[in-house]
């Protein structure tokens, strides 16, 4: 099965949303991965006309991680660093967990209570709402910690 | 709130739990709530906007008494003006009584109507976007997803007519246009056509933001001639490149 070390979320105008990872240390090596995946998401994106998947698949790999990308049709980028491990990662369980990552994006974003406090026009980026400088609304983080419990990267919660 | 776990028969080794994440079980609602919704909306929206402008208004009042604000110049040339130039610019009654600007409190209910299409615009087309396993290729590709799956989605039909003259407008036809299916007025046709313009706002509303999900700014204009048919003009700022 797969292990995750961090998901990461960008908006269309690359700004990060959030990076959450599972890992206990190195939480800033993960901005990085992020940062770095960035440039060869926009890379990938520029191919044409051919390439217009959404699954970006295997990116790069560093040291002791496996980088992966997904593009929304709504230009959110997704990144998965995954442990670098022998076995053979599956396409299909890869794509599963980003379609977790955006179902989560998505029902963090409906939340209508977002817009409160907040004039939000129409040139305003729709996922700055959910930055997470704020740390009022943790909707989205704990979608994705259940995300990492459900696929076993993340230890179960413990039971107060 | 708990999910209850789907049975998908997929080729992932994830556990059930995962797979539950990546495919909620939809959640459903009677068509028919919708509608009723948007009615009371409407009207709430005009009781609330009436009030916000009576209370802006007070405000303003004060501060021209207090001296801290010119009186505003009187506004009676206006109607006059724009009624003569009406007439002069179209024979058909129709175009009358659609060019005449909205009153300030319908101006202000339409504002927050459309602002609420907006935010739910953005997120259908965000959960809609979760089917699709590939990006838009360009601007008609976009335009197209809305009026197909987008449309469908909210009215049960897709669009009928779309033209484009490929430089960043679009237009939007539908013949039998959901939310005008069921206006009539005991005024006649022609009081149902100017009253029907602030239904437009919301579903007006949706479009944009959708859109705006979807990479695509730009403003949209609404137009009915005849109920239940009714346009919309997708026009994209010109690009500076």
């Amino acid at each position: 099965m797969v292990k995750v070390n961090a998901i990461a979320l960008v908006s269309p105008l690359n700004h990060p949303i959030i990076v959450r990872s599972f890992s206990l240390s190195d939480h800033l090596k993960y901005n990085y991965v992020a940062h770095t995946s960035l440039d060869v998401i926009e890379e990938r994106i520029a191919l044409g006309p051919k390439f217009m998947d959404c699954y970006l698949g295997h990116l790069y790999s560093l040291e002791d991680v496996a980088v992966y990308g997904y593009v929304t049709p709504t230009r959110i980028k997704i990144i998965l660093a995954l442990e670098l491990a022998d076995a053979v990662v599956r396409d299909a369980d890869v794509v599963a967990i980003f379609k977790a990552v955006h179902t989560a994006y998505h029902e963090s974003m409906s939340n209508p209570f977002l817009r409160l406090n907040t004039m939000v026009d129409f040139t305003t980026d729709p996922s700055s709402l959910l930055n997470m400088q704020t740390k009022e609304w943790k909707g989205l983080e704990q979608r994705i910690d259940n995300i990492g419990r459900a696929i076993g990267s993340l230890p179960p919660e413990p039971t107060s | 709130m708990s999910r209850l776990p789907t049975h998908n028969p997929s080729s992932t080794s994830l556990p059930s739990a995962a797979q539950t994440l990546t495919d909620p079980e939809p959640k459903q609602v009677d068509a028919a709530v919708l509608d009723y919704l948007l009615i009371e909306l409407t009207n709430t929206l005009k009781h609330s906007a009436a009030v916000a402008n009576k209370r802006l208004k007070e405000r303003e009042a004060e501060l021209i008494k207090a001296g801290l604000l010119a009186p505003p110049l009187p506004r009676k040339d206006h109607p006059g003006v724009r009624d003569s130039m009406n007439s002069t610019t179209s024979s058909t009654s129709n175009r009358n009584n659609n060019a005449k600007p909205l009153d300030e409190t319908e101006e202000a209910v339409r504002v927050r109507l459309e602002n609420i299409g907006m935010a739910v615009g953005g997120n259908l087309a965000e959960r809609l976007s979760r089917s699709r396993s590939t990006r838009f290729a360009d601007p008609l590709d976009t335009v197209k997803f809305l009026c197909k799956d987008v449309w469908s989605a909210i009215w049960d039909k897709p669009v009928d007519n779309l033209r484009t003259n490929h430089r960043g407008i679009y237009v939007l036809q539908d013949n039998s246009f959901k939310p005008l299916l069921r206006i009539s007025s005991s005024q006649g046709s022609q009081e149902a056509l100017r009253r029907s313009r602030l239904y437009l706002a919301y579903p007006t509303g949706l479009i944009k933001g959708a859109l705006q999900r979807l990479g695509l700014l730009g403003v949209v204009l609404p137009e009915t001639t005849t109920l239940p048919q009714c346009t919309f003009q997708v026009k994209q700022p010109k690009a500076s490149s």
